[in-house]
């Protein structure tokens, strides 16, 4: 009886809840880590895919991909594009948060609206925003060109950095939504007693936002950017879809790249070695992510 | 009355199940049939007529193809020579599924890894090569008289003399020109690379550029450039050379001059063709199968199909699908199927609903009148030759496709371009 | 209460106006596919474009409904019922697990953390080929139950670090309460904190279930059969081979859109109030 008591310890229960979870997780994504990480020490293409023995011939994919020019440059953009992206979509989000929490009369409708760029499939969304970016026929050009804002079109797809940020724009769009949601979210947790007394002992708006808004939305914020983060850092559709990778590779992102040789150039070994890479990194943020967030926590 | 027919199909079944598993042996379809007929002596004709359908499907082995066009007109065409043949004999039962293009490398590879593949696949005729090296082909050497195939269809699918598959169909690319537009400008039809870029000059407008040819940066991309390189006297394994440099300079020469638009980099060869049915584009590289959608989108569009101007020589590149059988899968059924697929008469009843030209070079030489659009391109496979075949080829097709979208987009030039993809080709065929 | 005060008078028409030109800024894309979709490919590639269709094509509409093995109701129907699931298994599984890591401080906690993070970084290139063969295996290839277990592989994660904030902010004299009043652990869950969490319960039931309405690589890879093909899958009737039909393509992205829509304007009531609503009332 006793041990039983401390086995059902007050927070060794908690694990229960998140076993089913965690073991889903496991069974579905578990395998293909292992699978993946044996991979990438092999010298898996065509030829011995299904037959013929694989190799295990340890870092040589990984050395192999640090001289290779396109590997380094779908780095490069990977972390340039997810930065970019983050900062802008998560201010965006975050102040139109701030904005729709006003209770004026169009505020609800219009949050709920501004949700629908979620709703398409992030393949059209990126066609999309190739017809709009598009040289000759694109509205954006067109619009520059009436403001006299630019006197020749502009080629966004077809020259490497305007490029890029064709992809960054097209990435805030969507991203916009997912962190004024979250965020919106979030506002509702933060009890308005708080804002009641900060106003009777006088702080103002500013005071109030840096003083109860931000720290009590600091776990919301913390979880929006990490997701985001993760979301952005392993973008592929959006990309596929509208340079697949070009002009001339300056576009390529780790995870199209990794498909790119898996899938189009039978080099499975390669392939899930840059995945892996892909894979470090966002696990080093992740450690951190998880070190900052129960650093306060009492244990 | 609904459940009951079910009720009798399930019993049916079950009973067939254990029969087969039970003797094995000759008779078995007689005797279930009878039980069936018997629970359904109250007499519903349309219960019995289901139960003996699902007997014949039963006992036939199923053949899976897949394939990857998405018009339906194909799917249709397609499919009826498939429902033919299943009425044709009681021994097989085809079915067709599809696989959307940008998918059908990805689902060849994941069903190699997971052993999940049909028995027969149409598939692109550059990959083939690559499929034999990775061993899911069944070697059907002998199988089918090929002779009287074009060599360069019958080389993409044989390696180390063992032939991999039948050529469905075959097509090359040739130069359409919008015949209104060059009449305006007083311009004869261009035969050479010089005449095509002063011809293009002066097709050249603020709304219409001269030239348009599909530069996106894989294998569609490098469909439409070796005929350049290739028509220097280059090859697809040397282009650090003269020609091959000669090739870059022109298509960037092309660009810079302002008479072909750097988009061309974004457009799959079905843009190039919406763009030039929309009047943006006078003159396009582009294959045969755009005729159906060109003469249905835009009836009124005069437009005529040459040789693509030559530079040394006049070339062209082939394309089209395969068949290919899958070893460990219904060979005999595979097989069986293609014999029939392959017939004259079901070859000219495919290629015809799919305006492709066969590849058959007997039955393709009588394909056209002398008038249609197509015969250009009958004309133009003499010049055409097959991308590889070889399993590496990917690589080799990366290498020449970046190395012209480089010339394209200015970030290299020429003979840098050129040293870059020789670089890469020499590491991947030595 | 100051944040919560109802915006009057001219503020009111201030911020109002304000809202409708953000609207109109961030919803134009959407315009302009509305419009693209009405207009004629000749009009599409007008130059200088055009902004309302000046000949009305409905064409692109028709074609929606049925091309070749494409069904669009039907697909309708598939997405809709592998949405649904993967959902319900994202809700079900997710909502504990998140209570479990913000209430409970079990060793392998941030392990746990750590590997729901993990989880959710694998790009595509990586899954698909071993979450194939897993699904072979179980007999569930070529069937909606492998879209619906791949998708809910999204939301799962997503939820859990959603709504672990949610039950941590949830104050504990809450629950002690609970027990007070003859509450059990896992009766005070479901009673009190679930009612409280409900805006991110929503919210995470949203999204899991937009992941899986987007989602186009595991329906494509899973499920073989046409007739099985979420209305994803429909967009390949309208990009390839033939280039891009830019009418056919944008009309399929205001179809998508609606049913969705519809949705959520027939379930605003409760999604609104629910991720509006003060969540801590303690």
């Amino acid at each position: 009886m006793k041990k039983h008591k401390k086995l059902f310890r007050y927070d060794n229960v908690g694990i229960l809840f998140v076993l089913p979870a965690f073991l889903y997780m496991l069974i579905f994504v578990g395998y293909p880590i292992i699978r993946n990480i044996v991979l990438s020490f092999q010298d898996v293409n065509a030829g011995n895919l299904v037959r013929g023995t694989k190799n295990f011939i340890m870092f040589e994919n990984y050395l192999e991909l640090f001289k290779d020019d396109v590997f380094r440059t779908s780095l490069a953009n990977t972390l340039k594009y997810t930065v970019l992206c983050l900062i802008f979509q998560f201010l965006i989000g975050f102040v139109l948060a701030l904005f729709f929490s006003k209770r004026f009369s169009l505020a609800k409708p219009v949050r709920g609206i501004l949700l629908v760029p979620w709703m398409i499939p992030v393949t059209v969304t990126a066609l999309m925003f190739k017809l709009l970016f598009a040289t000759d026929i694109g509205v954006i050009n067109y619009i520059l060109r009436s403001l006299h804002l630019i006197s020749k079109n502009i080629e966004w797809l077809t020259t490497p950095g305007t490029a890029m940020f064709a992809l960054v724009c097209a990435n805030i769009w969507i991203g916009i939504p997912f962190n004024m949601i979250l965020i919106s979210t979030g506002l509702t947790t933060i009890p308005k007693e708080l804002y009641e007394s900060a106003s009777i002992d006088g702080a103002n708006k500013v005071q109030t936002f840096f003083s109860i808004t931000l720290p009590l939305l600091r776990p919301t914020i913390e979880s929006v950017l990490i997701l985001g983060f993760i979301y952005t850092f392993k973008v592929y559709d959006l990309v596929y879809v509208m340079t697949s990778g070009g002009p001339v590779n300056s576009t390529h992102m780790l995870s199209t790249y990794s498909y790119k040789l898996s899938f189009e150039m039978f080099k499975y070994s390669k392939g899930s070695a840059v995945a892996n890479v892909l894979l470090v990194i966002l696990l080093i943020v992740g450690v951190f992510y998880i070190k900052a967030t129960t650093a306060g926590e009492e244990e | 009355m609904k459940r009951k027919k079910w009720i009798a199909l399930l019993a049916t079944l079950t009973m067939m199940t254990g029969v087969i598993t039970g003797c094995g042996s000759s008779g078995e379809t007689q005797e279930t049939a009878e039980p069936a007929a018997e629970e359904e002596s109250s007499g519903e004709e349309a219960a019995v007529e289901e139960t003996e359908e699902t007997a014949s499907a039963e006992g036939a082995e199923a053949v899976t193809i897949w394939y990857y066009w998405e018009t339906e007109g194909h799917q249709v065409a397609l499919d009826q020579v498939i429902q033919e043949y299943n009425a044709s004999q009681d021994s097989y039962q085809v079915t067709a599924k599809y696989v959307p293009f940008a998918d059908f490398k990805k689902q060849l590879s994941i069903g190699a890894s997971a052993d999940e593949l049909p028995d027969i696949a149409i598939l692109d005729s550059p990959d083939h090569a690559s499929y034999v090296d990775m061993g899911i082909f069944e070697d059907i050497t002998g199988k089918f008289d090929v002779s009287s195939y074009y060599e360069g269809t019958v080389n993409s699918c044989t390696v180390d003399g063992k032939l991999y598959g039948v050529p469905f169909g075959v097509n090359c690319l040739a130069l359409y020109y919008n015949e209104d537009m060059l009449k305006d400008v007083g311009c004869s039809v261009p035969t050479t690379w010089d005449e095509l870029k002063e011809t293009a000059k002066a097709l050249t407008t603020d709304n219409v550029t001269g030239l348009a040819l599909c530069s996106v940066q894989n294998e569609e991309g490098t469909f439409n450039f070796v005929p350049w390189l290739w028509s220097t006297g280059a090859t697809s394994y040397d282009i650090n050379n003269e020609n091959g440099i000669r090739a870059l300079s022109y298509i960037q020469s092309l660009i810079d001059e302002g008479v072909m638009s750097k988009e061309c980099i974004n457009w799959t060869q079905g843009d190039v063709m919406n763009q030039f049915i929309s009047g943006n584009v006078a003159m396009m590289e582009n294959g045969p199968w755009q005729i159906p959608t060109m003469q249905s989108e835009a009836p009124d569009l005069n437009w005529k199909v040459t040789l693509i101007p030559k530079d040394s020589e006049y070339s062209s590149v082939l394309g089209g699908e395969n068949y290919a059988v899958i070893s460990g899968g219904n060979v005999d059924g595979a097989l069986d199927f293609l014999t029939y697929a392959t017939s004259e008469e079901k070859v000219k009843f495919m290629m015809e609903k799919f305006g492709y030209i066969s590849a058959d070079k007997t039955i393709a030489e009588n394909q056209f009148e002398a008038d249609s659009p197509y015969q250009p391109f009958v004309e133009e496979l003499n010049y055409a030759m097959p991308r590889g075949p070889l399993a590496e080829w990917p690589g080799v097709s990366d290498a020449i496709s970046l190395a012209f979208n480089q010339v394209i987009t200015g970030t290299a030039t020429p003979e840098d371009a050129a040293a870059k993809a020789q670089e890469t080709i020499d590491g991947i065929v030595k | 209460m100051e944040e919560e005060k109802k915006v009057t008078g001219r503020n009111n028409i201030l911020f109002s106006a304000a809202a409708v030109l953000i609207l109109c800024v961030l919803l134009f894309p959407l315009y302009w596919a509305l419009i693209t979709s009405l207009k004629t490919e000749q009009e599409i590639f007008q130059n200088p474009p055009t902004f309302y269709p000046h000949i009305l094509n409905l064409k692109s509409y028709a074609a929606q409904v049925e091309t070749g093995d494409f069904n669009m109701f039907r697909s309708f129907g598939n997405s809709f019922l592998i949405s649904l699931g993967a959902t319900v298994i994202a809700v079900i599984l997710a909502v504990p697990a998140s209570y479990g890591i913000a209430k409970y401080r079990f060793k392998a906690r941030k392990l746990m953390l750590l590997s729901f993070l993990v989880t959710q970084m694998l790009p595509v290139s990586v899954l698909l080929t071993p979450m194939f063969i897993m699904f072979k295996n179980m007999h569930v290839y070529n069937t909606w139950i492998a879209a619906v277990l791949a998708d809910a592989t999204i939301g799962i994660p997503f939820s859990v670090l959603i709504l672990k904030n949610y039950f941590a902010s949830i104050p504990k004299d809450l629950e002690e309460a609970a027990y007070l009043d003859g509450c059990n652990r896992f009766t005070a869950f479901i009673r009190i904190l679930i009612p409280i969490a409900k805006p991110g319960v929503m919210v995470c039931a949203i999204f899991s279930f937009l992941y899986a309405w987007g989602d186009l690589a595991y329906g494509m890879t899973f499920i073989l059969d046409q007739e099985k093909r979420p209305i994803t899958a429909g967009i390949f009737n309208f990009m390839g081979q033939y280039g891009t039909k830019w009418s056919y393509l944008t009309a399929f992205a205001v179809v998508t859109i609606i049913p969705v829509a519809l949705i959520f304007i027939f379930m605003q009531k409760y999604i609104v109030s629910g991720m509006t609503s003060g969540a801590v009332k303690g």
